[in-house]
């Protein structure tokens, strides 16, 4: 049978309580799935308010992942309770002082607002099924329609200033979503390696760069898988995006290590140890190195040399790989990596993730899969490519 | 507005009113009545049965053990507070223990009512806890190195554990400055017959008296009177003794040099160091005992200690220290710790 | 055959019809938003009118009489861990060398090294030691060193008066009494483990088999019975002291009269409720 824990060997003195390793990877999928969202929202919102009409092949794409991933958002953390059953208990009797309560309700709100505006946006192809499909289907998406077939002009109107609504109000949405979580960490006391103010910013930033990198990714993939070309005009805007969001995510991070260090309070020594020990091959190797440096010069590189085709091609969606490989261990390095530095200042665990079980690297591979599968079925029900995205361009951008 | 808004419109006001609906209902009816939590835990938490009842709860049914305990030096409340009360060593009376380390291991039910006393299987695994000597311990806190103390010996072979200062409880008749040696040499003429003059029997039938403990006499002098120990030659001297000459007496004998008995096995006294390991923590490693009442072994014949040493075994000299020790003792052990004995020399 | 002017009028008496129905939805929704804000608030007036019961029902006590708080006099403490297995026994700890509601830390300074060497229940060399997980001793590891210094610092949780704990709770599981005890209610925790993560100093843990957090409560269901905490009841020495700071004669009063106290990381602005004397430059 699973034993109940697992206690993490040690050196030096940590509390006996640290022992037992509380936020395990299920706690690095859901930053990293909610980080998703916030960014491929991002790329959605550049194409609906900012007017980037570059981004208009993979707009609602976009969009459908930001909604995939934000499903499966609480499925991570309800494995992780020890009560999932007691869920909603952060929802009937919010504490308003907790980051978690005020969660709940931001993830409602969001995946009401990700609902609409899927909901606004495949309008048009939601009532045309309606009227045409047959079968189990069909009637989805007459329930769907809310009994109206109305595609008038005047309809159409609304349903713009809806998406143009949504997708204004979406951006902070989707910014604090994840920008709490990045709270959930930087406002604790207990943690030197947490408590950090620019902890939401460097989140949120990260949160970005692996949305546009997935985004990317999982366009170019679709582009080879329909055996069409791919936009090179888009590809290039996103990855101008990656490129911008990576430098400051970078700047941010720098930034928050070197005031750490710099500060040197108490149990900074330790900290050193372990950056300069076990931390090496996640943080330095994988995280900075290949994660982000690499992706970084790559993309300077074949932006300087003015680079396109099929190399580019290559070169952006390597980079994209590679940038949300650094975006997953940057998660792991704050949740485990805190975890593994004592509270004592003292002392450090080495946390051995077990395999199997609710909380193994199984179940969090798993959860980190399930959003690509609910995405595979909402392509059928919502194709995002066949229609042309909504004209909900200011008239301002036109 | 178009029809789709009006219905999404009212479709949101409903779900939003249902899910207020919700919150409500669930809302558990104690939650805010105190503040931002659940009333009603607090009571609940509060109505737990306490396990542990304290050292006076055991006194209703173990009296004398109390009594025994509130006499000891585990029951100093006042100096320092040193309260080493019955819980402390016995478990809760209510609860189950966890450690394994008890005999008669509660499962849940309270003492009284269905579990026998929980009894530790190890004196000394537990009183180590306290006592063994190791870094970090104040200096008040009486500590031992328990491999010199008293090797593998389990604590409660020499110490009681509910009143655990020796001295203290055991011995009866302390040496009394009012006894006079000048006055007991008079009075035991009639020892020297068996005893030997100055107190050194070399094969005379009674054991050499000659630097014997003092209070240690006394107590086997009136011992002897009362009949605990029974010898035919000894119950009938020791009635004709008064307890002031009895005092006497012994001033006289333990105030006189002892002198080694005669022995050729010296290479048995090396060989014999396991078995004497028991022995020494009490008599020590040249016979000369560390409690005034118990008997120095050094300048006792090699016989008469066999003969001790097979009377306790076999209970015909009753004391419940000697017996635990002795109990498993064969026959050539015995012979080994004897000879080491008789081979310590006095000084 | 219906003509078109027919068609349009069913149209516009189904729209009619339809927008009537959606309508008496919203009202209904409406009513049902109103009702239970109205019951909520009707609740509570009725609750501060009646004056009902303000307190808990703890028969004979009265937690608006009592302010508790905690010393510990690391001078005294032996480091003989009866307190540890006490507490384990008393509130049903999992028995095992991860899981403590209190633990006692050993500081030693070696000669010639200016930080401590410090140990406690979980390390291995400790629970080789004892024989078992479920067993609390501290090994003799220091015998043939030099020691220049060394104690022992029971460690407890400090039922702080501005609890980090409390503050990230997302649901009002766990929660601060009116007598200065910071309690869980497991009824209603749901096991997520943020304030286990909040605490800065490691006196919360998650029991697994339970779902729940959990921590030291000073033996709430004792104190509140006139019984001192578990731990308190057995200390052989005296090391740890409890008592009722509304009253000026007890053990705790006392305790901080007499000594200059401090508590554990203060910069922290938790307010810890926990006393100690005779703690070192490193303990924290």
């Amino acid at each position: 049978m699973e034993p109940l824990f697992h206690a993490a060997p040690f050196t030096g003195y940590v509390y006996p309580n640290e022992t037992i390793i509380a936020w395990t990877a299920l706690i690095v999928v859901y930053p990293y799935l909610t980080g998703l969202v916030a960014g491929a929202f991002t790329i959605s919102s550049l194409y609906q308010v900012f007017g980037f009409r570059q981004l208009r092949p993979v707009a609602h794409f976009a969009l459908l992942v930001s909604l995939s991933c934000m499903i499966v958002v609480p499925l991570p953390l309800l494995l992780h309770l020890g009560h999932p059953e007691r869920a909603f208990n952060a929802m009937i009797t919010p504490h308003a002082t907790s980051a978690f309560a005020i969660f709940s309700y931001a993830a409602a709100f969001y995946v009401s607002l990700l609902i609409l505006e899927t909901w606004f946006v495949f309008r048009p192809y939601i009532v045309h099924q309606a009227q045409h499909r047959q079968g189990v289907l069909g009637s989805l998406y007459r329930v769907l329609s809310l009994g109206s077939y109305d595609l008038s002009e005047k309809a159409m109107r609304y349903d713009r200033k809806w998406i143009f609504a949504l997708a204004i109000i979406g951006i902070p949405g989707a910014h604090g979503l994840h920008g709490y979580v990045g709270f959930v960490f930087g406002s604790l006391k207990s943690r030197e390696w947490w408590s950090s103010d620019l902890m939401p910013a460097i989140f949120l930033f990260s949160a970005i760069i692996s949305g546009t990198a997935l985004v990317i990714v999982l366009y170019v993939l679709s582009c080879k898988l329909r055996k069409i070309p791919i936009d090179l005009s888009c590809l290039k805007v996103m990855a101008y995006a990656l490129w911008g969001f990576m430098m400051f995510t970078l700047l941010l991070e720098g930034v928050e290590f070197a005031s750490l260090v710099y500060r040197g309070r108490e149990g900074t020594q330790v900290i050193m140890e372990y950056v300069q020990g076990r931390l090496i091959v996640p943080f330095f190797i994988l995280q900075f190195g290949i994660g982000s440096v690499l992706p970084i010069a790559t993309i300077t590189f074949l932006i300087w040399r003015g680079i396109n085709g099929k190399a580019l091609i290559a070169g952006v969606t390597a980079s994209a790989l590679l940038v949300l490989l650094a975006v997953l261990m940057m998660r792991w390095n704050v949740v485990i990596g805190g975890q593994e530095i004592a509270k004592t200042g003292k002392g450090l665990l080495a946390y051995h993730p077990p395999i199997l079980g609710r909380e193994g690297l199984l179940a969090a591979a798993s959860v980190l899969i399930a959003p690509f599968v609910l995405l595979l079925v909402m392509i059928r029900l919502f194709p995002p490519w066949e229609q042309e995205p909504s004209a909900a361009v200011p008239a301002s951008a036109r | 507005m178009p029809r789709h808004i009006i219905r999404l419109l009212l479709l949101m006001a409903a779900f939003g009113g249902a899910a207020y609906a919700a919150m409500a209902f669930f809302t558990a009816d104690s939650f805010y009545k105190y503040g931002h939590y659940r009333g009603n835990s607090v009571a609940e938490i509060a109505s737990d049965k306490p396990k542990y009842k304290g050292a006076t709860y055991c006194d209703s049914c173990h009296a004398e053990r109390f009594a025994e305990w509130s006499k000891g030096v585990h029951n100093r409340p006042d100096r320092g507070k040193v309260l080493v009360g019955c819980e402390t060593c016995h478990g809760a009376a209510g609860g189950r223990d966890t450690t394994g380390m008890f005999q008669h291991a509660a499962s849940g039910a309270d003492h009284p009512n269905n579990l026998k006393l929980a009894v530790p299987a190890e004196p000394a695994k537990l009183c180590t806890h306290c006592h063994e000597r190791i870094v970090g311990r104040p200096a008040q806190q009486p500590q031992i190195v328990v491999a010199d103390h008293a090797g593998t010996q389990q604590c409660t072979v020499c110490h009681n554990a509910h009143s655990p200062r020796l001295g203290l409880v055991v011995a009866a008749a302390p040496a009394s400055s009012r006894s006079d040696a000048s006055v007991g040499k008079v009075k035991a003429v009639m020892c020297t017959g068996c005893h030997g003059a100055d107190g050194v029997s070399e094969n005379l039938p009674g054991p050499s008296l000659a630097g014997q403990k003092e209070s240690y006499l006394v107590e086997a002098l009136t011992a002897y009177s009362t009949g605990a120990r029974s010898n035919p030659m000894m119950n009938a001297a020791a009635q004709a003794v008064s307890i002031e000459d009895s005092a006497n007496i012994a001033a006289y004998f333990a105030g006189l040099k002892c002198e080694s008995t005669l022995n050729h096995e010296k290479q048995v006294a090396s060989a014999a160091q396991a078995t004497v390991s028991k022995c020494i923590a009490c008599h020590g490693a040249n016979g000369i005992s560390a409690n005034r009442s118990w008997p120095n072994l050094v300048g006792l014949s090699k016989n008469y200690l066999i003969d001790a040493l097979r009377a306790y075994r076999e209970g015909a000299r009753k004391n419940a220290i000697m017996a635990g020790i002795v109990s498993n003792l064969s026959d050539a052990h015995i012979e080994e710790a004897a000879a080491y004995y008789a081979n310590t020399t006095c000084r | 055959m219906e003509t078109e002017e027919q068609l349009e009028k069913q149209q516009r008496e189904r729209r009619n019809f339809l927008s009537c129905l959606g309508s008496a939805v919203a009202c209904g929704a409406a009513a049902v938003m109103a009702g239970t804000v109205l019951s909520r608030a009707t609740a509570a007036v009725r609750a501060a009118v009646t004056g009902g019961p303000t307190r808990p029902a703890i028969p004979g006590y009265d937690w608006t009489k009592h302010r508790w708080a905690f010393g510990v006099d690391a001078t005294k403490c032996i480091g003989c861990l009866r307190c540890v297995e006490a507490c384990k026994r008393e509130n049903d700890v999992p028995a095992d060398a991860h899981h403590f509601r209190t633990w006692v830390e050993r500081y030693v300074y070696l000669e010639g090294e200016e930080t401590a060497r410090v140990d406690s229940q979980a390390d291995p060399v400790n629970i080789a030691a004892s024989g078992s997980e479920g067993e609390y001793r501290f090994a003799d590891r220091y015998k043939d060193a030099k020691v220049e210094k060394a104690f022992f610092v029971p460690k407890l949780c400090n039922q702080c008066t501005n609890p980090a704990c409390v503050q990230v709770c997302p649901t009002g599981a766990t929660y601060r009494t009116e007598d200065g005890v910071v309690l869980i209610d497991h009824a209603y925790c749901i096991g997520c483990q943020y304030c286990v993560q909040a605490c800065p100093y490691g006196a919360r843990y998650f029991n697994a088999e339970k779902g729940v957090s959990d921590k030291c409560t000073w033996c709430y269901h004792r104190i509140t019975k006139g019984l001192q905490p578990a731990c308190v009841e057995v200390c052989p020495v005296g090391a740890r002291i409890f008592g009722d700071r509304e009253d000026p004669q007890s053990p705790i009063n006392q305790f901080i009269r007499d000594n200059q106290v401090q508590v554990l990381k203060r910069e922290t602005g938790n307010s810890p409720n926990v006393f100690y004397v005779g703690i070192d430059k490193e303990v924290s």
